[in-house]
């Protein structure tokens, strides 16, 4: 892997370096697709531009459903941005097709150590070539967001919710918990005689489709604590689990909450109503979600929103994913120092912690974690669930490995499937041989 | 009236030639003392386009489908192999069972709703106003579609629902199960549709001369037997040409079931419609020839049925002359 | 046989071969059906409600956009079957036109993102205008050779446009994308128009039918007063056709104003981008969260203004002129 020289983008477009004319050079472009980011990233963008006279940054913000496309879209028309915010599901896939530059070969970006930033950030972002891909911008862990005047009314403390464990056979106190939480049309909770499952006035646990291979704000933390991982390896597995029986009962029991009635069936509320609405609406107690989640549901009118954390599992402990966004810089603009520069200053100790202040999400390096605590305290909010995992240890990270888009595509469908139409989670067997049929082809 | 008249008797020696994927042989009467260069200047721009992006376009499509293409590398010959594993995709025979059931649904319901919709606005009242509002929900895009009934036919918060509620009926999962999420998104791009067909339609009974109503009148048939007897035979030529179009347009779905299914295609695969399975494959996993070869398996599909429809209906033929 | 509108011979009243722009011209038989239509009145009182009904389904979904759009954000799923707005707010449009702060516009669930509405409304109305004219344009003149010009291979030809409606859209977008990309037009309006521009088999069929059911002697005495074939067609022909052109325009211009995902793809900059695409920044932005259900509505309800009140000014018009002049 040498030298930035070959020519990518054969597809009938050439190697097109009319962009090159000094202005250009001078502005760099980037993309992101979180809109609730970008105040942060513009004021990151005004000091950098401040710190380095002459330079300019162009954002740009496209909505996540077409930004994918419009990336790979761009990469064929050679009107890829300078440096775009990617995901951990994408970057192998890029890295394959040769249009990433690799960070740690370049001279702005190739001090960028693992430990600058939380553990395990920087790490995921190395591709199987050993090389940097990405530069960590933050990080998120997956908690559970309450609405407390309903557990007040059901005579749920804090505490009782910090305190959850669940197992596959009897859902241990948090399916209890769920059950009391949840009330039927006519006042009857999920635990009184008479309760009606079938029409359920508040759920205990919202919905949030059936979390196609990773399961993130779905059930990733419970087969965590279940002790299960999806691959053979933690990065470029080979193999994935999902045929494992810990992972199955898991899943058999989590969507069969579902026909208890005290997690919202996968028929009731249609995509765009997610937790946040779902909670929002009154229509359920509590919602798995993730960190970058927060100032929505804190936002939300007639309901008091908490955070607790997720529920100890069989393994006896915790478990939350731990992921985090990247900045990567293309090849096309690998040549470019100010596309370097401002790839090497979004990770720095300045725009993090500039980030950090705006308390959306929390930035990658420590100090701009501490800015973002700091952000949601002003706004009286407490992190803690999100941020104890990680100081205690008991996160895992997000499925890294090839065809995540065709891993994606199998187990979108086949998790629909249990979730909405009842299927057996056994059947999941099939579809992990399908795609280790897959993962085992060679590239 | 002459003008009529002369249409009938001048436009015969050409109809030989009406349908040129028919019949594309015959020349034109009088060939002869031809006009090619004239002819040639006029067709250039249309030609220009015409080859440039759409039939050149379908070739290197045709062409991609025999290879293995991944957008950003050059393009590998290989062979059958695409269309070897779409022949063994469940997931292709799926979407192609799913596309079908959604035009059937869509057409169906459509092409009925229109003719309803063409037939009382002709007999019961003309007004421009009302086929104004008809025509509306044609002005907004399919994603705005798609996500105000999204909106609306949400199982829990969606008025919909509500009303279905209010009226003692149970919650419908209209676009979240596998049962309704198809016949849905059919109904509502039946929604976004029926007006524009419906003024098509409209204009095909307008142009039926009042003297047939007339006879049928003093027949002494009534509003239903003079629609069976007399309107619809006479319509059938614009109904057919109606259909292959919209046959064709429904087909092609994608927008709305992008936009309002859950995954989106689901639950599981139950609305994973061609062109969604098409798209994703292309962009979402850089099998850009496997996708091709779906494409030309759509083409095909497309041409088998307006040729078969076509026959059916005998579009080129009118009850009248 | 395969003509639409020609009346039997014998016929003492045809209505026009093609919809005028007013209706069909009031011939007697025009007037006696007016005379005539009355339904019984029991069938007429459920016509009548058949036709309330299809109004209502037609419209409900209009008023509830301008509902949801003058809802609060974050109080709308408090009040699901509220006929009128929760929370009354003009946060929706407020935050289209930019006029909150981001920090207010994210506190009710937007997305801090506006439109710059004047400017996606004139490249909207730029790219819609170019595709219009050169289109129907064009296309009339292929329409014409094809119909009334005698040349070789004719019939071939028409048969490989006609054929051409049956390629799936997906099939041109890429090869059409590197194209334009090519010839250095992407983030350009006449890039977004360019494919759309020269022709679409739907238009060259539809005006085709017109030109063939025009009568010969109209040409042949012009022909004989000497005037030249390209003559007729501007100064006799294309005035004919006015009103099937004009059906076709506002087809095309619904469509082109209506298209998305070929320009999302073509535009990356202000300076391109139209109002379809612009409307993007309100549906979801990232993979799980909240959608700013007031803010989409509102920038629907925007982006979709300018088309509603064209219509509304030519409504009478645009129904009056739809139709096929002829089918064969």
């Amino acid at each position: 892997m040498g030298a930035v020289s070959l020519s990518l983008l054969a597809a009938g477009c050439g190697n097109d370096s009319s962009v090159a004319d000094a202005a250009a050079a001078k502005t760099v472009s980037y993309w992101l697709w979180d809109a609730n980011q970008l105040p942060g990233y513009e004021a990151c963008a005004r000091q950098f531009e401040k710190g380095n006279p002459g330079l300019k940054v162009d954002i740009s913000q496209i909505g996540w459903d077409d930004y994918w496309t419009k990336l790979t879209a761009s990469m064929i028309a050679g009107t890829e941005p300078d440096v775009f915010t990617d995901h951990i599901t994408k970057f192998a896939q890029f890295a394959d097709l040769n249009v990433l530059a690799p960070l740690d070969e370049l001279p702005a970006t190739k001090g960028i150590k693992d430990s600058d930033y939380q553990p395990g950030l920087a790490a995921s972002w190395v591709g199987k070539d050993g090389h940097r891909y990405g530069s960590p911008k933050d990080w998120d862990t997956v908690a559970m967001f309450y609405n407390k005047k309903l557990t007040d009314a059901a005579g749920v403390s804090a505490d009782t919710l910090n305190s959850l464990a669940w197992n596959p056979d009897d859902g241990g106190t948090f399916e209890k918990t769920l059950a009391h939480l949840t009330i039927d049309t006519k006042g009857r909770r999920g635990d009184e005689p008479g309760f009606d499952k079938h029409n359920v006035a508040t759920y205990g646990l919202a919905t949030n489709d059936a979390g196609s291979a990773d399961g993130q704000t779905q059930w990733s933390a419970f087969a965590g604590s279940a002790g299960w991982s999806y691959t053979d390896k933690k990065a470029w597995g080979t193999h994935y689990n999902y045929d494992d029986p810990a992972f199955q009962s898991t899943i058999e029991w989590y969507f069969g909450l579902a026909e208890k009635g005290y997690l919202a069936p996968f028929k009731e509320f249609s995509r765009s109503n997610g937790p946040d609405i779902q909670l929002g609406a009154g229509k359920a107690a509590i919602a798995l979600h993730g960190s970058w989640m927060t100032k929505t549901f804190y936002g939300l009118k007639g309901i008091e929103a908490r955070t607790a954390l997720t529920p100890i599992g069989p393994s006896g402990k915790r478990a939350t994913m731990l992921n985090g966004l990247a900045d990567s810089l293309t090849k096309r603009a690998a040549d470019k120092p100010a596309a370097q520069k401002w790839v090497a200053y979004l990770g720095s100790e300045e725009c993090q912690k500039t980030v950090g202040t705006f308390g959306i999400v929390f930035p990658a390096t420590k100090s701009g974690t501490d800015a973002a605590i700091a952000a949601y305290k002003k706004d009286g909010i407490d992190v803690t669930a999100f941020t104890k995992p990680v100081a205690d240890g008991t996160t895992f990270p997000f499925p890294i490995t090839d065809y995540a888009a065709d891993v994606a595509a199998l187990m979108n469908p086949a998790m629909q499937d249990v979730y909405a139409n009842g299927k057996p989670a056994s059947g999941l067997t099939e579809t992990n041989s399908q795609i280790n049929l897959i993962l085992g082809q060679s590239k | 009236m002459t003008v009529a008249s002369t249409v009938m008797t001048k436009r015969k020696p050409a109809d030989g030639s009406k349908h040129a994927d028919a019949d594309g042989g015959s020349k034109p009467a009088g060939a002869d003392r031809g006009d090619g260069l004239l002819a040639a200047l006029f067709i250039a721009p249309a030609m220009f386009g015409f080859v440039v992006f759409l039939a050149w376009p379908t070739l290197r499509g045709i062409y991609l489908s025999f290879t293995r293409y991944n957008l950003l590398t050059p393009a590998e010959w290989v062979g059958l192999d695409n269309y070897r594993r779409m022949v063994n995709d469940p997931i292709f025979w799926s979407s192609l069972r799913v596309t079908v059931e959604y035009v059937f649904i869509n057409i169906g319901v459509q092409t009925v709703a229109a003719l309803c919709i063409a037939v009382l606005m002709q007999r019961l009242t003309k007004s421009s106003f009302l086929r104004g509002i008809v025509l509306t929900p044609y002005l907004v895009s399919n994603v705005v579609a798609g996500v105000v009934w999204l909106w609306i036919l949400d199982t829990q918060l969606g008025i919909g629902n509500q009303i279905l509620g209010a009226l003692g009926f149970d919650h419908v999962a209209f676009l979240a199960s596998n049962e309704w999420v198809i016949p849905s998104i059919a109904l509502i791009n039946v929604w976004r549709h029926v007006g524009y067909t419906a003024l098509l339609l409209f204009a095909g009974l307008q142009a039926i001369p009042g003297d047939v109503y007339e006879a049928a009148r003093v027949d002494g048939s009534g509003e239903l037997r003079t629609f069976w007897k007399i309107s619809l035979p006479l319509l059938r030529p614009v109904l057919a040409v109606v259909m292959i179009m919209t046959v064709i347009g429904s087909f092609q779905v994608f927008d709305t079931v992008a936009v309002a299914t859950p995954g989106p295609g689901g639950p599981a695969n139950a609305s994973n419609v061609l062109q969604l399975y098409i798209y994703s494959s292309a962009f979402g996993r850089f099998q850009f020839g496997y996708a091709s070869a779906m494409s030309v398996a759509l083409l095909a599909v497309l041409s088998v049925i307006t040729i078969v429809q076509y026959r059916l209906t005998r579009a080129g033929e009118s009850d009248l002359g | 046989m395969s003509v639409l509108t020609p009346p039997p011979p014998t016929s003492p009243s045809a209505p026009a071969p093609e919809p005028a722009p007013e209706p069909a011209p009031r011939t007697t038989a025009e007037v006696r059906r007016r005379t005539r239509r009355t339904l019984p009145s029991p069938g007429r009182m459920l016509a009548w409600t058949v036709m309330g009904g299809i109004v209502l389904i037609t419209l409900l979904p209009f008023y509830w956009i301008v509902r949801t759009a003058l809802s609060s954000n974050t109080a709308l799923t408090t009040d699901p079957s509220s006929p009128l707005p929760v929370d009354f707010s003009w946060g929706g449009f407020e935050r289209v036109f930019g006029l909150q702060s981001t920090e207010e516009a994210l506190a009710q669930g937007g997305s801090g993102g506006s439109l710059n509405f004047w400017r996606y409304l004139f490249n909207s109305t730029i790219v819609a205008t170019m595709v219009t004219v050169c289109q129907v344009m064009f296309s009339a003149m292929a329409a014409y050779a094809f119909a009334r010009l005698r040349w070789r291979g004719r019939d071939k030809v028409f048969g490989l446009f006609l054929a051409g409606l049956m390629v799936p859209a997906i099939f041109t977008l890429l090869p059409n994308f590197v194209l334009i990309k090519q010839l250095g037009l992407i983030d350009t309006l006449t890039g977004i128009a360019l494919p759309t521009m020269f022709m679409t088999p739907f238009a060259v069929f539809f005006l085709r039918q017109f030109f063939m059911n025009l009568p010969r002697e109209l040409e042949e005495a012009a022909l004989l007063d000497g005037a030249g074939k390209v003559r007729i067609f501007f100064q006799l022909l294309l005035p004919t056709a006015a009103a099937p052109m004009m059906t076709l325009g506002i087809l095309t211009y619904i469509t082109a104003w209506n298209d998305y995902f070929w320009p999302l793809m073509v535009s990356y900059s202000d300076s391109s981008r139209v109002l379809t695409v612009a409307l993007n920044i309100f549906r979801s932005q990232t993979p799980q969260s909240g959608t700013d259900w007031a803010g989409l509505m509102a920038a629907t309800l925007v982006a979709a203004l300018p088309m509603l009140l064209l219509f509304g000014v030519f409504a009478r018009r645009i129904v009056n002129s739809i139709g096929f002049t002829g089918i064969k």
